[in-house]
């Protein structure tokens, strides 16, 4: 869910961040770094000030479409998208930055228009640093913590999160379920960053 | 209207920031022209612009009578609709692609198998078999590589084609086969081509018209031929490589003796400060109005011939004369050698002559020779233009 809403968005971010140059760059690339230094928990306060029920976005939210982010799966998502934006964005601003500006004209000359240059030539060559994104990106959704319990509380079936649910467990002393949870998201992590680690080699080898 | 030239480029760009270039040329269909300078001259800019890559300051661009871009009326096509292949120095050709796949890129309007196939016929064309068609690009060799770019930037049908130093990461063997494969094209293509390169002998050898160009300006444009034997100026020639090339004194008639018209005395200086030289009789074109103004000359290999004797410095007839010199300098490159000799009339003024076949047998080192120069060789040109 995360992924589906991140990816478009992330992919052009990361692509303009990649082919564009300006003096405030750096103070974006730093935003979009900083969720990943920020403790989950400040992040999950702020977007509780800001969207929660007793903020007047949160007011208005609910007023206008009778949303509430707060303690609600829809919260969750909106946290996890901002959580995820580097692990998203920064590989794949990685990968559209390796490739060679001259390609991109090259492709232009032969006639392509720039749709079409995205989808032939820059993608293609992107997509090794595209795909370590989006399995970094996923598994990091499962094993969020801090910036969950923040914002969504830890509500069964709407707002709890593997990772919750293994603390949940653990805090009931059931340490045979926490432990089936730990395994699987240990080894689902291991294969994600594995098939990452291959990708990025794969795409180091081709330039 | 009768349309002489189908697909006549004509160039005016001038334009003063992001970096200086001015500019006009012309180059007709089936011609090619070749942009020469040192790096930083502009050339690849210039050719960027053509491409549509470059948004000119200032300029006009039409190809066959289609305006590509012209300021003042606000016309500026985008790379795209411009019908214009460009070859890049490094190819640039897709790394996840096969040859055939990068060719077949150009010919997106057309249905899959018939791009294929044409793509196919390109690469055919350009000397590549069955195999190699495909390969990716990473298991081709530079020469071939460029062979691809080069199908892939025709196989768009150009009304114009442009080349990037298309030569320079080539290896010499294969830049030798590419030479020979762009002159069997030339016969049948029918467009303008522009080369940039900053190989001078390249550029003598394949275009037939060259532009100089240095620090953003168009110095001089002309066929190979013309440049060299009448480089404009001092810079001209410098970037060509004019080896035998002097400081001297405009006299005009003024000399020793009243010449005919059409002919004026050339004082030939050893430095440029020096007070007193040896006086020549040259062609007079008019171009120097000035007695006693300062001018550098050059004189084309064609104007130089050494021989084995010594004898007195003397007029052999009025326009040529016979010096006495030194041999200080013989290096052989290949099939032919290069003397430096030494006037000992002019002090410090090294000749430099190129020598071939049983002629550059007879010179030795340290030999006394006579040097006849032909003042029908030399050009001369003001100091500042």
């Amino acid at each position: 869910m995360t992924l589906l809403l991140l990816l478009p968005a992330g992919m052009w971010l990361a692509r303009w961040l990649a082919y564009t140059h300006f003096k405030g760059k750096y103070l974006i690339e730093a935003l979009v770094v900083l969720p990943l230094v920020l403790p989950p928990t400040v992040l999950g306060y702020y977007l509780l000030v800001f969207v929660g029920g007793a903020s007047p976005l949160g007011q208005w939210l609910s007023q206008q479409f009778g949303v509430q982010l707060a303690f609600h799966f829809s919260g969750l998502v909106l946290a996890s998208v901002i959580f995820n934006i580097p692990f998203l964005v920064q590989p794949i601003q990685r990968a559209f930055e390796a490739i060679p500006s001259h390609l991109g004209e090259a492709a232009a000359v032969s006639g392509l228009n720039a749709w079409q240059i995205f989808w032939r030539v820059e993608l293609p060559l992107a997509w090794p640093g595209v795909l370590s994104a989006m399995v970094l990106t996923f598994v990091h959704t499962l094993g969020e913590f801090g910036v969950v319990l923040m914002i969504g509380g830890s509500i069964p079936g709407e707002t709890r999160t593997l990772a919750i649910s293994i603390y949940d467990r653990v805090q009931a002393f059931d340490l045979v379920s926490a432990d089936r949870m730990s395994l699987l998201l240990l080894m689902l992590s291991l294969v994600a960053v594995a098939v990452s680690f291959f990708a990025t080699a794969r795409l180091g080898r081709r330039q | 209207m009768t349309q002489v030239d189908g697909n006549l480029l004509q160039v005016q760009i001038s334009q003063t920031w992001p970096m200086p270039l001015h500019g006009n040329f012309t180059c007709s269909s089936g011609q090619m022209l070749a942009l020469v300078g040192p790096s930083g001259a502009g050339k690849t800019s210039m050719l960027r612009m053509l491409a549509g890559l470059l948004q000119p300051a200032q300029a006009r661009v039409s190809v066959g009578g289609e305006i590509w871009c012209d300021t003042s009326l606000g016309i500026h096509m985008r790379t795209q609709q411009r019908q214009v292949g460009l070859v890049f120095q490094n190819y640039a050709l897709m790394p996840h692609m096969n040859a055939t796949e990068n060719v077949a890129l150009a010919m997106l309007h057309l249905p899959r198998n018939i791009r294929l196939k044409q793509s196919q016929d390109w690469l055919e064309r350009m000397g590549l078999n069955k195999a190699q068609q495909q390969r990716k690009p990473a298991q081709l060799s530079g020469g071939q590589q460029q062979r691809v770019a080069l199908a892939r930037a025709l196989a768009r049908e150009p009304k114009l084609l442009l080349m990037d130093e298309p030569f320079s990461a080539v290896d010499q063997m294969s830049r030798r086969g590419l030479y020979g494969l762009i002159a069997d094209l030339r016969r049948d293509l029918q467009m303008p081509i522009v080369l940039v390169t900053h190989d001078l002998n390249e550029a003598r050898q394949l275009a037939d018209k060259l532009v100089v160009m240095d620090a953003g300006q168009v110095l001089q444009e002309g066929t190979p031929a013309h440049i060299y034997r009448s480089p404009r100026n001092a810079r001209v020639a410098d970037l060509v490589g004019i080896p035998n090339r002097f400081h001297g004194r405009w006299l005009g008639a003024g000399g020793p003796y009243v010449l005919p018209p059409g002919l004026a005395w050339l004082e030939w200086l050893p430095t440029a400060d020096a007070s007193s030289g040896l006086p020549l009789v040259v062609s007079d074109k008019g171009r120097l109005k000035t007695a006693g103004q300062a001018v550098t000359w050059v004189i084309q290999s064609d104007g130089l011939e050494a021989n084995p004797s010594s004898a007195q410095d003397h007029l052999a007839d009025m326009q040529s004369v016979l010096l006495n010199a030194q041999v200080t300098g013989l290096r052989s490159l290949g099939e032919i050698s290069l003397a430096t000799l030494q006037l000992q009339a002019l002090h410090p003024c090294p000749l430099q002559l190129t020598l071939s076949g049983a002629h550059r047998q007879q010179l030795q080192l340290g030999q006394s020779v006579t040097v006849r120069l032909d003042c029908r060789w030399i050009h001369v040109m003001p100091v500042r233009s």
